[in-house]
Parts: structure tokens; C-alpha cells; sequence
């Protein structure tokens, strides 16, 4: 029995390890018994950071790739009628996604302007406790920019736009191609589902179902059919339930609340004790109250009465 | 480039044919050049060779800031200069040759994946060896990439470079790999590029491709090069089929020219 730390759907780093929701795509995939955990706060993963898996064992891994090889050590394998040549197949359609398409998807959900402030940063605010979700979005996203730079920008500084331009050319000839490839079956290895589907799915999920104020690359990928309808199929067949879950920008997150009610409650208590403090400590300073000490000679009925003048005076 | 740079460049690229003159630019082979950049102009050489376009090499220290993107090799045809293997292949399609147009829609897509395998598992292994294994960049990068300089320039731009090669390497998640991970990336894309080859004269049977170009490119530097020790090779070595292709490629492509012409020579 596993269980995966998870963040909440559209919160901490999705669309960076696009690898977490292939996680559960192949889990589900393979059957293995996984429970998921959505938390929000990466300090409260064992680890540290998310995606974690923790598994029955007590281990706890929390590097993806890490995490399939575990599920296929304990005999959950995806790929376990792949040919030697769909196995290689497998290795070199990921890195053509990790090449092509993930810096795009970077660019669309973070560097774009309107996307970041419509959709993106909502969501990690959304989701984030208090007083993570002032800067950690705004940090995430000066380091998306950095990756972004170093991956694709070194030669050309200067072209900002064009290099976008080419950059989204390029995803498109990337989903041309997959759609080329994918054909008319209904996975890309025949009938069965393999662990190329569960990358595939976790991309081309992402881009379909958020609801972006400018998605160019959207626009291009409900042109190809074949990836939507096998997008639909996948989701009708292994998350039947969570399809409405999906999307959430456009409906308020109901799951999540239960996590957020000890923090509401702590960020309430705590804020509560501020103003008291920062009162008190008013009074005190200012004068309007003075707290008198009593010598040790002074009976106990004097010192009350000592406080009880201090109270008049008031 | 630029679409509207790219579109202006094809219309004249398909204007003139391809000058008996053509040259391509990479850092100085004995000395300077280093394993990554020499898999990339040995790919690039090979891909010239098999569409049947003469080309010259010339080797200059300054090679990588001549080169419009800053990546070694380059090429000078006519009055245009193009670089890296990508480009290039576009810029020789545009003057009406192309070794890709036998295959289908799904072949193409399956050697445009492919290509990115070797790019990114291949090429990214050899630069992570070269720049950030201590071993080697004490003993072999460092005195190679700065020898055309004097001091103290050689050391600068050395460490310049591996600066740079170092925070690229984080971004991509290669920072904290060790070199046996490395190595073991290595053994797996090897490992697929064997079994989608099986046992078949070329990738896509009987005629290469720019994907038989760049894999024979990386592989036969990786045989070739002398490095700290030889366990990169070792991992190429495991898998006969691949050195049936290089030996295949080589002995066709550039010994056979060779013994035709002496423009191109592969030592």
C-alpha cells in the first residue's frame, strides 16, 4: 500500500513536475494500490518537497522518476508487454515531449503575463497557507523564468519575441507529430495502456482542461482530434470521477477546505493574539496603564487595593 | 531564426545551388575542439557526405564566436552561414536535397523523437563529463578549451564556460546526478538506440538519414575520443550493433570518398 503526498489539483509546481499527475495516470494505469494525499504546504511532506511517495515500508521517495522505478521494482509495470523497439520508442517520444513541449508549457502557465496573474498565481495563492502565498508564487516563477532562459534563450537575448515564436512552433510540430503517431489506436502501443501514455496524458491533459485567457497552444491542440478524443478516453476510462474535479479555476476548490480549516483556525488564534499583544503592549508604554510592584513588606490586602486604585485611575 | 528570417533564407537558399566552394567552421581538431562539439561537426560532416554535397573543413580557434548561435559547426555557403545540425537540415532541404523525404508521417515523427533521445540523453552526458566531472576537466577540458589563448585568458573563459555548462546542467535536473547515473543514462539510450537499430543496415532501412548522421556523430567521437578512462566507450562497446553502423558509415561515407578526394578526411 502507498500512499502519495499530492498537492492539490493546480497547486505546487504542476505544470513544472508534469511527471505528478502521471504518477496517479500510471498508477491507475497498472492497478497499484495507491492512496493519494492532497497537501499544500510542501513543508508538511516527509521529505520536504512534493511529490513524495511513501511506501509501505516507511520509505519515502520523492524523485519521480525514483517513484515509477519503486512501482515497477514491486511488480506494478505498464510497460511489461512493450517490445524491446516500443520500449526504445517510449524513451525517445519522452524526450521529445521533455524537449519540446515542457519549456512551452512552462512559458504558457508562468511567463506568460495574462495566464500567470489570471490563472496561475491564483491557484498557488488559493492554495497556499498564509503567509506562504505572498511570495513563494512570485519566487516560483522568477525561477520558471531562469530554467526558461537557460534552456532556450542563451543564444538569442535579444528576440524575445521571435524566440517565443519559435518556441511555440515548435510545440506545435511536437503535437502534430504525436497526433501523427498516435493515428487512429486507441493508446499509443495498440490496446493497452503503457507508461508513454501516462506522460502524454499528463501534458496534453493540462493544456486541455484549464481554461487559459490565452492559449494559443490550445487552440492548435483541439485542432488535432485524435489527442482529444484519446485525452476524453483516458479520463472516461481511469478518473471517471474526478473529471469534474479537474478544472479548477473555474469552480471553488470544496475538497481542499477541510485541509484549510487548521489553518484558518491557527491563522485566526494567531492574529487574535497579535492585536492583544500589540495592545497591551501599547498601554504599557504609553502610560495608560502601569503595573506597580508590590515590596515584599506590603500585605496582600494592600497590594489589591494598590491594583484597585491603579483601576480608578484608568 | 526568425519565421520571416527563415522564409527570406529559404527563397534564396532554393536560388542557388550549392557552391563547389561550401566550407564548415569547427575549433581546432588536434588541440582545442572538445568531445561535444566534435560529435556535433562529425554529424554534421556525415550528413553533408550522404546527401553528396562537397564540403571543406576548416578549423579555427574562434570557431564558437564566429558561429551565429554560438554552437559549433557552422557552415559558410555563398553569402549565408547556418549552424547546428537542425538548421542546417532545413537550409540543404530549402536548396532541394533532403534525406528524409522517403519516410512517412509516423517514420518522420519516430526519427524527429529519436534525434531529441540522442540530443538530450547523449549529447547531455558528454557535456555533463566534459564540464563537471572534476577528473576530466582538470586532467583534459580545461588545458584543451583555453589553448589557443594566453594567459590568464585560457583559465577565464574556461572557467567561464563551465560556469555557464554548470547552470545549465542545474536547470535541467543533471546538477545532482553523480557520473555512475550519468553513465547508466548513457547505457539506456545506447540500449534503445540498439534495439530500435535491430538489425537493420540503417535506421530507417535501407537509406540514412540526418538521425543516422547525429547518432554515428556521437558514437564514433564517444569510440574514438581519449578521455580520463573508458568507461563512456565501454558502455557504447556493449552493443555490437552499433559498432556494425559506425564501421558501416564510416567505411562508406568517408573512407571511400576519401580514397575519391581529398577534401574530407576523418582522423
Amino acid at each position: 500500500m502507498f500512499s502519495l503526498l499530492d498537492p492539490p489539483v493546480g497547486a505546487m509546481s504542476w505544470p513544472l513536475c508534469l511527471l505528478l499527475p502521471s504518477l496517479q495516470t500510471y498508477a491507475r494505469f497498472t492497478g497499484a494500490p495507491l492512496k493519494v494525499h492532497k497537501i499544500s504546504n510542501p513543508w508538511r511532506s516527509p521529505s520536504g518537497t512534493l511529490p513524495a511517495l511513501r511506501t509501505s515500508h516507511g520509505e519515502v521517495i520523492s524523485v519521480p522518476h525514483k517513484i515509477i522505478t519503486h512501482l515497477r521494482k514491486e511488480k506494478f509495470n505498464a510497460d511489461y508487454d512493450l517490445s524491446a523497439r516500443q520500449g526504445a520508442d517510449t524513451l525517445a517520444f519522452v524526450s521529445l515531449l521533455e524537449e519540446k513541449l515542457l519549456p512551452v508549457l512552462i512559458h504558457t502557465f508562468w511567463i506568460d503575463a495574462k495566464n500567470y496573474v489570471e490563472v496561475t498565481r491564483k491557484w498557488y495563492a488559493e492554495a497556499m497557507p498564509f503567509p506562504l502565498n505572498f511570495f513563494l508564487p512570485g519566487r516560483m516563477q522568477r525561477q520558471h523564468m531562469e530554467r526558461l532562459q537557460l534552456l532556450c534563450g542563451e543564444h538569442r537575448p535579444e528576440h524575445e519575441e521571435e524566440l517565443e515564436k519559435e518556441l511555440y512552433q515548435d510545440a506545435r510540430e511536437c503535437l502534430t507529430l504525436l497526433s501523427q503517431r498516435l493515428g487512429s489506436q486507441k493508446f499509443f502501443f495498440g490496446d493497452a495502456p503503457a507508461s508513454l501514455d501516462a506522460f502524454v496524458f499528463s501534458y496534453l491533459a493540462l493544456l486541455l482542461q484549464v481554461k487559459l485567457p490565452s492559449g494559443k497552444l490550445q487552440a492548435h491542440l483541439r485542432g488535432l482530434h485524435n489527442l482529444c478524443a484519446y485525452c476524453t478516453h483516458i479520463l472516461s476510462l481511469y478518473f471517471p470521477w474526478d473529471g469534474a474535479e479537474v478544472p479548477p479555476p473555474r469552480q471553488t476548490p470544496v475538497s481542499p477546505e477541510t485541509e484549510e480549516e487548521p489553518y484558518r483556525r491557527r491563522t485566526q488564534v494567531l492574529s487574535v493574539l497579535a492585536g492583544l499583544a500589540a495592545m497591551v503592549g501599547y498601554a504599557l508604554l504609553s502610560g495608560i496603564v502601569s503595573v506597580q510592584r508590590a515590596t515584599p513588606a506590603r500585605t496582600p490586602g494592600t497590594g489589591a487595593l494598590g491594583m484597585a486604585e491603579g483601576d480608578e485611575e484608568e | 531564426m526568425s519565421l520571416v528570417a527563415e522564409a527570406f533564407v529559404s527563397q534564396i537558399a532554393a536560388v542557388e545551388p550549392w557552391p563547389e566552394n561550401a566550407t564548415l567552421y569547427q575549433q581546432l581538431k588536434g588541440e582545442q575542439i572538445l568531445l561535444s562539439d566534435n560529435a556535433a561537426s562529425l554529424a554534421v560532416q556525415a550528413f553533408l557526405q550522404m546527401c553528396n554535397l562537397p564540403i571543406k573543413v576548416v578549423c579555427r580557434a574562434n570557431a564558437e564566436y564566429m558561429s551565429p548561435s554560438g554552437k559549433v559547426p557552422f557552415i559558410h555557403v555563398g553569402n549565408q552561414v547556418v549552424s547546428e545540425l537542425g538548421p542546417i537540415v532545413q537550409f540543404v532541404k530549402a536548396k532541394g536535397h533532403s534525406l528524409s523525404d522517403g519516410l512517412d508521417e509516423v517514420q518522420k515523427a519516430e526519427m524527429k523523437a529519436y534525434m531529441e533521445l540522442v540530443n538530450n540523453m547523449l549529447l547531455t552526458a558528454e557535456l555533463y563529463l566534459q564540464w563537471c566531472d572534476e577528473a576530466t576537466v582538470g586532467e583534459i577540458t580545461h588545458a584543451r578549451y583555453g589553448s589557443p589563448y594566453p594567459w590568464p585568458l585560457n583559465r577565464i573563459l574556461a572557467y567561464q564556460k563551465q560556469w555557464e555548462v554548470k547552470r545549465k546542467m542545474k536547470a535541467i535536473g543533471w546538477g545532482k546526478k553523480t557520473l555512475d547515473q550519468v553513465l547508466e543514462d548513457v547505457d539506456q539510450c545506447c540500449q534503445a538506440l540498439s534495439q530500435r537499430l535491430g538489425t537493420q543496415p540503417y535506421f530507417f532501412n535501407k537509406q540514412p538519414t540526418e538521425l543516422d548522421a547525429l547518432v554515428f556523430g556521437h558514437l564514433y567521437t564517444i569510440l574514438t575520443t581519449q578521455l580520463t578512462n573508458d568507461e563512456l566507450s565501454e558502455k557504447v562497446k556493449n552493443y555490437s550493433n552499433l559498432l556494425a553502423f559506425c564501421r558501416r558509415i564510416e567505411q562508406h561515407y568517408f573512407e571511400d570518398r576519401a580514397k575519391g578526394s581529398s577534401s574530407i578526411r576523418l582522423s
